[in-house]
């Protein structure tokens, strides 16, 4: 049981036999969509163990928003959580994961790393300034690594989005990807033109060769 | 290299041999990078026959955050804010292993006080990280109370820390000489009742997973390591314990006070998933046992010697020093020019090593297994790839 706190544009007519509301559909739907986000379980870091905290675990419950059906792939899944830094190599599969997600789909990022790089942001040859030069991201969590608290607010942030702004027509409000601030001698150009190589690169993977390729150690 | 491999027994793997004419062929599949059973973005490459395992692959560098490159430009301060981020469930014990080596390569004093106070949070740290591998491992097996209850007595102990500390899990606490803030005048008290409450909470643990025959099959006999393997893969830690060989550095070469405190090394029999498994029961209770010797006379003093660490400079040549931490052997180089950032940097860290005991362990088993031996592992992925 939960408090009501929120009332759908309706209009209730008598009829004979019984009842019958009348109200938007794009009301109802968001209303629904709103309350039933399936988290896709995208953990690669510190940030993941907060973000355990938040849905699953004993203290917090993300059930109560309607959104604690975990789910480890990303076809059943229609929100992202990134929690933990992004690298070079990830960032590939993480773009694969995000457009293998049916629509209409939202990504939260928690964390200074997803955010802008983080702890990671100056000398680091390796970590991606930002998940928002993938992928669009809807909410923005901060924190190193943000409390469980932190992350419920930011669902809820989501859900007012969703309820405020869809359309059927126009499912979700996508910002453009912001281009985050890089330290001096590494533009957004060079990482999205590694990643693209990186990309080709894994793309095409001959694994008996890298088999064959590693050095084994004996007896095995 | 003489290394032994031991799978399954003969016994059991000959009951489980299906007889087949038909010709059978190896075929690989990809695990990873994205799995929820890999605790993070570890990649693995399977060569399968059939159900059974035949090769097991490691791929490395989702999680690479290049950290010892960016300590490069960081004063030794600033280094231990990174190694945080790397085992990020024993926090606390990578920062000492940085305070500990700065401190031996510039001979820096520390006094009673502060060793105390290193240890004891330690142990705590410890407790939590192996309740932590308790509910996850469960939750691999499919059981998904174990974890409720290990984050249940886990945000104790983070609540604990973060009054002291004002962090839950990226602590950034102990610093070379010393630790950053004196406890909270309520810190021994909490701790206190902490373990009245969890010492008969850890009898039931037992009682909810060990007793269990499911989980009893699913890990006795499973993923056999013997010592001598252990010792070749470079394993640490509990992994290597579990092995019988009872290398635990707090006894070994005793840093803080494990000098003077009494504790027992768990060690394990077979070597199997299960061994890995009690071998962290038991050092929780060891744990405590450490905590409560030391908790009723933390000495008086100060809490950090000397302030300006920022202008820390130690002496030109290489440096290393090692701790214990929940995984095992962390290690910390300097390679040094008398500057005050170093001109390299480089952790031996326990993961990594505890990895590769993967590809010894796994040929011969099934699949299944293979989840109950990376569980059994307790892998913290950005510790492998830093
Ligand atoms: S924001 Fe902080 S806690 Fe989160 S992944 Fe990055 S370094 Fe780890």
């Amino acid at each position: 049981m939960g408090l009501i706190t929120e009332k759908l544009p309706k209009m209730m007519a008598g009829m004979p036999g019984s009842d019958i509301i009348f109200t938007r559909m794009d009301a109802v739907i968001n209303w629904a969509r709103a309350n039933s986000l399936w988290p896709l379980t995208f953990g690669t870091s510190c940030c993941a163990i907060e973000m355990m905290m938040a849905p699953g675990a004993s203290r917090h419950d993300l059930a109560r928003f309607g959104a604690e059906v975990a789910r480890p792939s990303p076809r059943q899944a229609d929100m992202l959580i990134l929690a933990g830094t992004i690298v070079k190599r990830m960032a590939p599969r993480l773009r694969t994961l995000y457009e293998q997600m049916p629509e209409p789909r939202y990504v939260i990022a928690t964390g200074a790393c997803t955010i802008s790089g983080g702890p990671f942001i100056y000398h680091s040859y390796s970590t991606v300034r930002g998940a928002d030069t993938i992928i669009p991201v809807d909410v923005y969590v901060p924190g190193c690594p943000p409390r469980p608290e932190g992350l419920l607010y930011g669902l809820l942030t989501l859900q007012k989005m969703i309820r405020s702004g869809e359309t059927v027509r126009e499912p979700g409000i996508r910002h453009k990807p912001v281009t985050s601030e890089t330290p001096e001698g590494i533009t957004i150009e060079d990482i999205k033109s590694e990643m693209l190589a990186l990309l080709e690169k894994d793309a095409v993977v001959d694994v008996r060769k890298a088999a064959e390729q590693m050095e084994r150690p004996t007896g095995i | 290299m003489n290394v032994h491999v031991s799978t399954l027994d003969e016994k059991t793997r000959s009951s489980l041999a299906i007889e087949s004419h038909s010709e059978t062929e190896e075929y690989f599949i990809n695990m990873g990078p994205q799995h929820p059973s890999t605790h993070g973005v570890l990649r693995l490459i399977l060569k399968l026959d059939g159900e059974t395992v035949r090769e097991v692959i490691p791929v490395l560098g989702y999680i690479h955050r290049s950290i010892e490159k960016i300590s490069e430009y960081s004063t030794y301060r600033q280094i231990v804010h990174l190694t945080d981020r790397m085992d990020y469930l024993s926090a606390i014990m990578n920062n000492w292993a940085v305070a500990r080596t700065v401190e031996k390569a510039a001979e820096i004093e520390t006094n009673e006080r502060i060793e105390s106070i290193r240890t004891i949070v330690s142990e705590l740290e410890r407790i939590h990280s192996h309740q932590l591998g308790w509910g996850v491992l469960g939750m691999d097996m499919g059981a998904f109370t174990p974890f409720l209850y290990g984050f249940r007595d886990r945000e104790m102990i983070t609540d604990i820390l973060e009054e002291t500390i004002g962090a839950r899990l990226t602590m950034n606490y102990i610093q070379p000489g010393g630790v950053m803030f004196d406890i909270h005048p309520d810190f021994v008290r909490k701790v206190k009742e902490y373990l009245a409450y969890f010492k008969p909470k850890l009898d039931e643990y037992e009682d909810l997973l060990s007793g269990n025959p499911i989980l009893q099959q699913r890990l006795r006999n499973v993923g056999i390591m013997d010592a001598e393997t252990a010792l070749s893969m470079g394993a640490t830690g509990p992994v290597l314990r579990a092995s019988r060989v009872p290398y635990d550095l707090r006894k070994i070469e005793p840093y803080g006070m494990y000098g003077e405190v009494e504790f027992r090394v768990a060690i394990g029999t077979a070597g199997d998933c299960w061994d890995r498994y009690y071998v962290r029961i038991e050092e929780m209770r060891q744990s405590m046992r450490i905590i409560e010797q030391l908790i009723d006379n933390i000495p008086e003093g100060k809490f950090l010697l000397k302030k300006p660490a920022a202008k820390l400079t130690i002496p030109e040549g290489r440096h290393y020093s090692q701790i214990e931490t929940a995984r095992g052997v962390l290690g910390f180089y300097i390679v040094s020019e008398g500057k005050e950032t170093p001109y390299r940097a480089y952790f031996r860290t326990p993961n990594f090593h505890n990895l590769w005991s993967l590809t010894a362990m796994a040929p011969g088993g099934r699949v299944g297994d293979l989840v109950a031996i990376i569980s059994s592992l307790d892998l913290v992925i950005p510790d492998i790839d830093r």
